[in-house]
């Protein structure tokens, strides 16, 4: 069984077409979530355009701590592969990057390219509890917190606080290094620590090498920034309310929207697991899901696990790049891919337009 | 005087951007009506919305105003705008001059990027106000912004000139602050976190960074200036800026010619 209404087993067709009626009827509709391919993340992009309704992704609060941080201040970034081929000493910031194994992964092996090959790589942690089993230097935070810290650390390093400090070593073994790497997750430290820890980065690159390495996040985030960015020139956080697309980080978040009152609709894609939202029960919700109980939303919609049924494209974040990923053993009599699901929506909802022109007299009197 | 006054709460975030006084006063009644506002598909236009009374003068009334409209006096250049209720996100956004005043609160980057002119919110102001919008390179820029309540965490964010008194603000004032002054009575945490340059004046204020340095006691010519300028807007703030003062210089982490200015003891 692969489709529900109200909780109800019913025939795909039917649920795709009360999917259709539900998203038609909406004033302002949200399509939220994303986590899926990024075929089907495109199509969520082109159904929003032809409904007006805003897209948040799930993994916007990681997304919009780095890109805040890239819009003001640009980014030195590198990918794990090169930090694994190229990097001497590698500071893991915070506590994720050691709950993601990237760390660990790190610890593995030494620089086999570049300025510092043959070199031994050294890890230095920064506020993080760190893993016991991996050698590493760990250097605390302090109360004020990490974000502090990496703006103590960027006064140390540029030569502007001087003086005995617990932190002096750190600065020292960053500024001797040939090929830094700095692993942070941007969710952990916010967009003002990302912010800092990007300036920390260029501040070093004065003399040696160093990069920021973002840990990816598990919601196919970066996926959406990409397809958001060939699609609307623009963060994934849009609204085709006005026919274009308006980027606005505030006011398109699907948490704020939904507590303000200001989307009567929604559409929550998650072909890979992900926490539903409070608001799928409460909000006249449909959900497409690749692990579906059918009790998810008014209309849930089962869909093929990318990578796992069906062969996808998906973050990879190992290199750092959408790559494909073919489909497991299980791929037999699994349901149709999100991305199909999504096109025959919308191909329903382009071939009977919204009804807006009596829904503006409408609203002519009301508001 | 010109009046829009809202018949019942919008159904939708409204856009009143470009909204001005002397935008309006050229206008017929129905054209003045056909306005679009909406931010939907539903294309909702001014006088779907607001009752209007026009009558070519610089001075713009907005009645019964609500969190949901945002972009108030967006783009003001002259006279005078005053909105009776609450507004949403970037009030003033851009403004070279004129006065907005609001009577209640204001949503976020009340401010943002407004280069001349002055803004008075009599209640609180949410986060960011004369902030940056994503990616912006400045937040307020040159005008005045004067809060009578409590604005949001990083007041100021990214502020490149210009003024902002407000009775208290969140954590990060004056985060990635450029230049500019803000006179507060209270702040928050982490005040000044990635300040180049710039004064901030807090009677109080919560933990410091640990790339603020005490510079020791400063009796400065320019805070009692700075006193006289704005003593008909706020006598507190003025009361404040003629006390002794005691100067930290920061953020180290970056240019660190900030400044925050406490009073001594």
């Amino acid at each position: 069984m692969t489709a529900w209404i109200d909780g109800r087993a019913v025939e795909r067709d039917a649920a795709v077409a009360a999917a259709a009626e539900l998203l038609a009827g909406a004033r302002s509709p949200l399509v939220a979530g994303l986590v899926a391919e990024a075929a089907a993340v495109q199509v969520a992009y082109d159904l929003a355009r032809t409904l007006g309704a805003s897209v948040d992704p799930a993994a916007s609060a990681a997304i919009y701590a780095d890109l805040g941080a890239l819009a003001s201040a640009g980014a030195m970034a590198t990918t794990p592969a090169e930090t694994r081929g190229r990097a001497d000493l590698v500071l893991v910031v915070g506590r994720a990057p050691w709950a993601s194994g990237l760390a660990r992964d790190l610890s593995a092996d030494a620089p086999v390219r570049g300025r510092a090959a043959g070199r031994p790589r050294t890890l230095v942690a920064l506020g993080g509890t760190g893993d016991g089993a991996v050698q590493h230097v760990a250097y605390p935070a302090g109360e004020a917190g990490i974000p502090a810290a990496l703006g103590l650390l960027r006064g140390l390093v540029a030569g502007r606080v001087a003086g005995p400090h617990p932190l002096a070593d750190l600065a020292a073994r960053l500024r001797d290094a040939l090929y830094g790497v700095v692993v942070y997750d941007p969710a952990e430290i916010g967009a003002l620590g990302a912010e800092m820890l990007t300036g920390l980065v260029k501040d070093l690159n004065e003399t040696t090498r160093c990069f920021a390495l973002a840990l990816g996040d598990p919601y196919q985030g970066r996926t959406a920034v990409q397809v958001s960015a060939w699609s609307t020139g623009q963060g994934p956080r849009v609204g085709f309310g006005r026919g274009r697309p308006e980027h606005d980080p505030w006011r398109f978040d699907a948490a704020r929207q939904v507590a303000a009152g200001e989307v009567d609709a929604a559409l929550w894609l998650a072909a890979l697991p992900a926490p539903l939202p409070a608001w799928a029960g409460t909000l006249p919700t449909v959900a497409l899901l690749g692990a579906p109980t059918g009790a998810e939303a008014r209309v849930v919609i089962g869909v093929a696990v990318p990578g796992e049924t069906e062969g996808a494209a998906l973050w990879h974040p190992g290199r750092a790049v959408i790559a494909w990923q073919e489909a497991g053993a299980s791929a037999a009599g699994a349901p149709p891919s999100a991305a199909a699901t999504l096109a025959d929506l919308h191909a329903r909802l382009a071939a009977a337009p919204p009804r807006r022109s009596a829904a503006t007299s409408e609203l002519s009197a009301s508001c | 005087m010109t009046t829009l006054t809202l018949r019942a709460a919008p159904p939708e975030r409204l856009d009143l951007a470009g909204l001005t006084p002397a935008a309006l006063a050229g206008l017929s009644d129905g054209e003045a009506a056909r306005l679009a506002v909406g931010t939907s598909r539903h294309a909702l236009a001014l006088g779907d919305c607001f009752a209007i009374t026009l009558d070519g003068s610089d001075e713009l009334r907005i009645v019964g105003a609500t969190e949901r409209l945002d972009r108030i006096g967006a783009g003001l250049a002259a006279g005078r705008i005053v909105v009776e209720g609450d507004v949403g996100q970037r009030l003033g956004a851009g403004m070279t001059g004129g006065t907005i005043t609001v009577s209640g609160s204001a949503g976020p980057f009340a401010g943002t990027a407004a280069r001349g002119g002055t803004i008075r919110i009599a209640g609180d102001a949410a986060e960011s106000a004369g902030g940056a919008i994503h990616g912006a390179p400045a937040g307020l820029d040159g005008a005045t912004l004067l809060i009578g309540g409590r604005a949001g965490d990083r007041l100021g964010d990214r502020m490149r000139a210009g003024l902002i008194v407000v009775r208290e603000a969140g954590d990060h004032a004056a985060s990635r602050m450029i230049a500019g002054t803000i006179v507060a009575e209270a702040v928050g945490d982490h005040p000044g976190y990635g300040m180049r340059r710039g004064t901030l004046v807090a009677a109080r204020h919560g933990a410091l960074l640990p790339t603020f340095v005490e510079t020791g006691r400063q009796d400065l010519v320019v805070l009692r200036l700075l006193a006289k300028s704005i003593a008909t807007h706020a006598p507190w703030a003025a009361a404040l800026l003629r006390g002794p003062m005691r100067r930290y210089g920061g953020d180290l982490a970056t240019l660190g010619k900030g400044e925050l200015f406490t009073p001594v003891g």
